[in-house]
Order: C-alpha cells, then sequence, then structure tokens
C-alpha cells in the first residue's frame, strides 16, 4: 500500500474551494481526510460538508443545570445553617422573589462560564503544539488539507492547480 | 431616458453606496488586516504625553487618595447624614449605565441582524469590561474597609457572621460580578480569530507572544468556527437579560426602600434605559475620538454608523423622557406631603439649576440635533451630543442618590451633601478608564476584521427591473 501524504492547497475564493471538495471527493479522497481552515466562518453547507457536531450548547445546559442546584443549594440551604436563620422584617426565612433573583443570577453565571469552556473543550484550546497551518488563511484564504498517495502527489496538484488553488504543498506541522 | 444615459446614472448610484456604506466598499482581507495592525501600531509622540497625564492623575487622583482614604478612614469623604450614599454610588450606578453600551450593541443588536453594528462592536463591548472596573473600583472605595469585603461571601466562619443571601447587597454582588464575567468572556470570544491574525502578522518580540498564547492556537478549521458561533450566539441571547437585570437590581437598590423619591415601581426599566442613554452616548464619543486619532479608522467607522447610533440615541432619549415623564407624575399626582417636598426641592432648591440642566441635555438637545439626518451623521456633532447626555446622566444619578437623600421623613436631619475626597477619586475612575482604553486600543484590534469581510461577502448589488438595490444574504 502507498505512502499518504498530507497536501495543503489555498485558494482565495469560495466557489473553486468548493468545487475543490467535490474533485477531491471524487479522486477518492474519504470526507474525513479532508480539512477546511478559512478565515470567516463558512457553514457547512457551502462547502457541501456535513454538520460539524458541536457539544458547546450541551454544556451549556448543563452548566445551567449546574448553576440552578448551586444557586439552590445557597438560597435554600445556607440559612438553616447559621445558628440562628436570618429573618428580614416579617420576610419568610427562605423569601420567594429574593430567592429567585438569586438563582436567576446563578444559573445565568455558571450557564455562559461552561458556555466559555465549552469552546475551550471542544476546540482543543489552549493548545500550542505544532499544526498543519497556513498563515494565508487570516488574510481571507481558504485552505484545504487533504491526504492522497504520495505516487499521486503531482494529480492531486494538478487537479488543485486547475481549478485555482494559488499554492499546492505539502502540509508540514509548525509552530503558529 | 437612454438606455445609456439610465446605465450611467445607476453606476454613479452604485459607486455612492460604496463610498457611504462600508459593508459595499470592500477591500482584500489582507489589506483590511494591515489597517487594523497599521492603526495599532502608528502612535504618535501625542498618544504618549496624553497616556501620561492620564496616569499621573490615576496614580493620585485613585490610588494616592485611595490609600489616604484607607489610612485616614472613610471620614474624608462628604458622606453623612443624611446623605450616605454620595458620589461612590453615583459613579458606580454611571459606570454601569456605560457598560451597557457594549451589551446592547453586539448582542442586541446581533440578535437582530443589524449590519452596520460589525465594525465598533468590539470598540464597545471594550467599553463595557473597562467600565464595569471602574464601578467596581467605586463601590469599593463606597465599602470603606475594603480589605474585609470578603465577610460578604457566605462561608463558615468564626466571626458569627452570617451574611444574609436574600439581601439586595447579594442581589448586586451577583449581578455585577455574573455580567462583569460575562461580558469579558463576550469580548474574548469575538476576538480569539483577530488575535491569530495579529499572531500571523507580527513578527517576534513581546507582542508575538502575547498574541500567541491569547489566539490559543486558533486556526480558523471548521471546528473551531462552529463552536465559536455557537457560543457567540449563546451569549449574544443570554447576556441580555443579564444586562437587564443589572441595571434593574442596581435600581431595586433605590426602589425597594420606602423613601421618598425612591419608592417606585417604574426604576428597573427606567435605570436600564437611562444605562442605554449613557452608554449609547459614551458609545460615539469613543467612535468619534478613535475616528479621529487611529490610523485608517476612517474607511472602518463612517458617518453611516453615527447616522444609525444616533437615530438609536434619539428613540432611547424618547424612551427615557417618557420613563421620566411616568416616573414623575405618578409621584406628584400622589399626594404625598414627603414626596412633594422633595420634587420642589429637586426643581427649585439650592442645586435646582442642575434639575433643568439634565432635561435640556438629555431631552431637548438630543431631540433638537438628532432629528436632522444631516447633523447625526456628522462624528463630532453627534459625539458631543453623547458627551452632553453622559453629562446628564451623571447629573440624573447624582440627583436621585445625595440629592434626594437629602430630603427624608426627619427635617432636623436635613442637609445638603458636600463631596471631599470623592472628587479626586471619581477623576481618577474616569482618568483610569480613559488610560485601559488608550493602551488595550494598541493592542488589541479594535476592529473585528473577520467580521467586517463576513458582512461585506453578504452584501450585494442586485437589479430589480431597471433599478439597483443592496441585498444582504444571511451566511450564518
Amino acid at each position: 500500500m502507498a505512502e499518504t501524504l498530507s497536501l495543503l492547497a489555498v485558494f482565495s475564493d469560495l466557489e473553486p474551494a468548493a468545487d475543490a471538495m467535490d474533485r477531491l471527493r471524487a479522486l477518492g479522497v474519504p470526507e474525513d481526510h479532508l480539512n477546511v481552515i478559512s478565515g470567516i466562518p463558512l457553514n457547512e453547507a457551502m462547502l457541501g460538508r456535513k454538520q460539524q457536531h458541536s457539544n458547546v450548547p450541551k454544556i451549556a445546559l448543563g452548566g445551567a443545570v449546574l448553576g440552578f442546584l448551586v444557586g439552590s443549594a445557597l438560597v435554600f440551604g445556607t440559612p438553616y445553617n447559621y445558628p440562628v436563620p436570618i429573618q428580614v422584617g416579617r420576610q419568610p426565612i427562605i423569601p420567594g422573589p429574593p430567592s429567585f433573583i438569586v438563582l436567576f443570577e446563578l444559573t445565568m453565571l455558571i450557564m455562559l462560564l461552561s458556555t466559555f469552556l465549552g469552546v475551550f473543550l471542544d476546540s482543543y484550546f489552549p493548545s500550542y503544539r505544532p499544526k498543519q497551518y497556513v498563515a494565508d488563511v487570516s488574510d481571507g484564504k481558504i485552505a484545504i488539507f487533504f491526504a492522497c498517495p504520495e505516487d499521486q502527489k503531482d494529480k492531486f496538484s494538478q487537479a488543485m492547480t486547475a481549478l485555482g488553488a494559488e499554492k499546492v504543498e505539502v502540509a508540514e506541522a509548525k509552530p503558529l | 431616458m437612454a438606455p445609456e444615459k439610465q446605465h450611467e446614472e445607476h453606476a454613479h448610484g452604485e459607486e455612492h453606496l460604496r463610498e457611504t456604506h462600508l459593508m459595499l466598499d470592500p477591500k482584500p482581507r489582507g489589506e483590511m488586516n494591515a489597517m487594523v495592525m497599521e492603526a495599532m501600531h502608528y502612535t504618535t509622540w501625542k498618544f504618549w504625553v496624553v497616556a501620561a497625564v492620564l496616569a499621573v492623575i490615576v496614580a493620585v487622583g485613585l490610588f494616592y487618595s485611595w490609600g489616604v482614604m484607607i489610612a485616614e478612614g472613610l471620614g474624608l469623604a462628604g458622606i453623612n447624614r443624611p446623605s450616605y450614599w454620595g458620589i461612590f454610588i453615583v459613579n458606580t450606578v454611571f459606570w454601569i449605565g456605560i457598560s451597557h453600551a457594549g451589551t446592547f450593541i453586539s448582542a442586541i443588536l446581533r440578535v437582530f441582524k443589524a449590519e452596520f453594528r460589525r465594525p465598533f462592536t468590539r470598540a464597545a463591548e471594550l467599553m463595557t469590561t473597562f467600565g464595569l472596573m471602574q464601578a467596581g473600583f467605586s463601590i469599593f472605595m463606597h465599602m470603606g474597609r475594603v480589605w474585609l469585603a470578603y465577610w460578604l461571601f457566605p462561608y463558615p466562619n468564626q466571626r458569627l457572621i452570617w451574611p444574609n443571601l436574600h439581601s439586595p447587597l447579594t442581589w448586586d454582588v451577583l449581578a455585577i460580578t455574573t455580567y462583569l464575567l460575562a461580558s469579558t468572556m463576550y469580548l474574548f470570544l469575538p476576538l480569539i480569530p483577530d488575535l491569530a491574525m495579529a499572531r500571523d502578522r507580527t513578527e517576534g518580540g513581546w507582542r508575538k507572544v502575547a498574541y500567541r498564547i491569547l489566539a490559543l492556537g486558533f486556526r480558523g478549521t471548521e471546528g473551531e468556527w462552529k463552536h465559536l458561533r455557537l457560543a457567540m450566539n449563546i451569549f449574544a441571547f443570554a447576556i441580555i437579560p443579564v444586562m437587564f437585570s443589572v441595571h434593574t437590581i442596581v435600581s431595586w437598590d433605590f426602589a425597594a426602600a420606602t423613601r421618598p423619591g425612591w419608592s417606585s415601581t417604574i426604576f428597573g426599566p427606567y435605570f436600564v434605559v437611562g444605562a442605554l442613554h449613557s452608554g449609547m452616548g459614551a458609545v460615539v464619543i469613543v467612535l468619534a475620538i478613535v475616528r479621529g486619532t487611529m490610523k485608517n479608522m476612517k474607511y472602518f467607522i463612517r458617518a453611516e454608523h453615527f447616522e444609525a447610533i444616533g437615530k438609536l440615541m434619539l428613540i432611547i432619549s424618547m424612551t427615557w423622557a417618557y420613563f421620566f415623564f411616568n416616573d414623575y407624575i405618578v409621584q406628584w399626582y400622589g399626594g404625598d406631603k414627603w414626596t412633594n417636598i422633595l420634587l420642589h426641592f429637586h426643581e427649585a432648591g439650592p442645586l435646582g439649576f442642575l434639575w433643568f440642566l439634565m432635561l435640556a441635555v438629555n431631552i431637548v438637545i438630543p431631540w433638537a440635533v438628532l432629528w436632522n439626518k444631516k447633523w447625526r451623521s456628522n462624528p463630532w456633532i453627534v459625539g458631543i451630543v453623547g458627551l452632553l447626555i453622559n453629562v446628564g446622566m451623571w447629573i440624573e444619578r447624582y440627583i436621585i442618590v445625595p440629592i434626594s437623600l437629602t430630603i427624608n421623613r426627619t427635617p432636623f436631619t436635613w442637609s445638603l451633601y458636600k463631596p471631599g475626597i470623592e472628587i479626586p477619586l471619581g477623576i481618577g475612575t474616569l482618568a483610569l478608564f480613559i488610560l485601559l482604553y488608550m493602551l488595550a486600543s494598541k493592542f488589541i484590534p479594535l476592529v473585528p476584521a473577520w467580521e467586517v469581510q463576513e458582512g461585506q461577502l453578504a452584501h450585494r448589488f442586485t437589479k430589480y427591473g431597471r433599478e439597483t438595490v443592496v441585498t444582504v444574504s444571511e451566511l450564518e
């Protein structure tokens, strides 16, 4: 079996990049061997890709539940841990409306912290290891990384160039 | 009309639209990135002179004065019976109000897909974070013995202090902490791609190290964008009720007390609208200065943006006037003796001129100026209106806090509040806000280039019959 090689093709526009994705699929590159990096968010449909999975909403929801539980523990649990429960005026020891405020703030706080954390977890941030990257991406280019058999490198390079790739080169992991 | 002439008119119309609207005037992303980077790196001697002056004001006005107050005691401040709350609380409310601008522009306008927001969301978000820091400083000043702040936290202790988690003090702590953390995270998330851009465009030095660390290894993979975008959407929707809750809770610090002038059911929305009023005013001041002083910013921040914000300011001013009158008429009509004395004191007391000045700069001037499209498209005119609104909103808080506290149900205690060390401390927080903003503008890409490019890709000229119109696609 031939050795595989990771190639990188850089495109200026979305259309040729989308065509290149189709061509790579036609050349037999499996979907999970194709990676796209871009300087602006491209939704999956633009490049004919399947929906990316994200755990961020689930993590956010988990955070909301956790926040609610922490809030509940504080507003319902703390007063009875005091030697003498605090009573303000004729309010009950656990008054409803103020408890709602505390519950709301803690639910939102931990939900938003979890959402933030979710981005880190799902994206493996921070990660400072060398990675396959091309700095042109932050200048608006679209880069497609794909694996191809080493002996077919020229064929793939020519296919990409024919579709408008500005450059096609061997992708190497380097420090960002 | 001859077809050639028609074609010429359309071409001229398109050209005019390109000059007017950033979204229709795209530049290559590399060029936009270079402009953003140049704006950060290009610094004149004037910048450093202003920064040095501000640093001195911060050192003396804020840190030295605060040190003196800690050493000598809270007696150096003018707060005393009956005005136990003074400029510290005024400034706390004021800075929380300023902080509402960032969320309003970044979250509410994002949710409503208002395209004009794109180039200045970050400039507004930065104000939120730095504004909340000043609010935090101000409330700690009011606390006096700041080193005992941890007494607020409800943990088992041997001091036999049992903080009441249901008290308005806890609402404030929780609401402001939630808002500060949420707005800082909301500032950071869309900044990551721009930090990666700055990392890619920086050669060596401390900046390279800092950008590399802060960019977290972002490359722009499909997954990274997906997670980032989902998180930004969650934040945009979730931070709006948090924003409303913060200033509503601040208003309850007053409204929950049965004092004349404070006990009002409308204080929550009245405070929120007031916060947006001062916040939007502050945004236009910052945008006018950024546009006028930073390189390349005239491309990103245009008359159209001031025109759009000017319209919002006009609507907010009208809403504020509505709430003000609503609050006033109900109290006035109620006929409570002490409330009537207080209302009369607001208008005809020794500081009655402040009440009229507040109405003039919060209502009369914005209405007189911002109805005119030409005037509200002028950055400096809108900036000056924004400045006046902020003066007016600060006065409004001054009237609500120490002036209203002057009149209570025990007339023998009536006396006018005279601020002491609060004045240098207040000036110090203002200087710190400006200084932090200036320094941040030299380190953080102030324009989210990727959001601008995304917006430009979404805008197109489309021909409908004989007419060329602008259409916007929904790319998200």
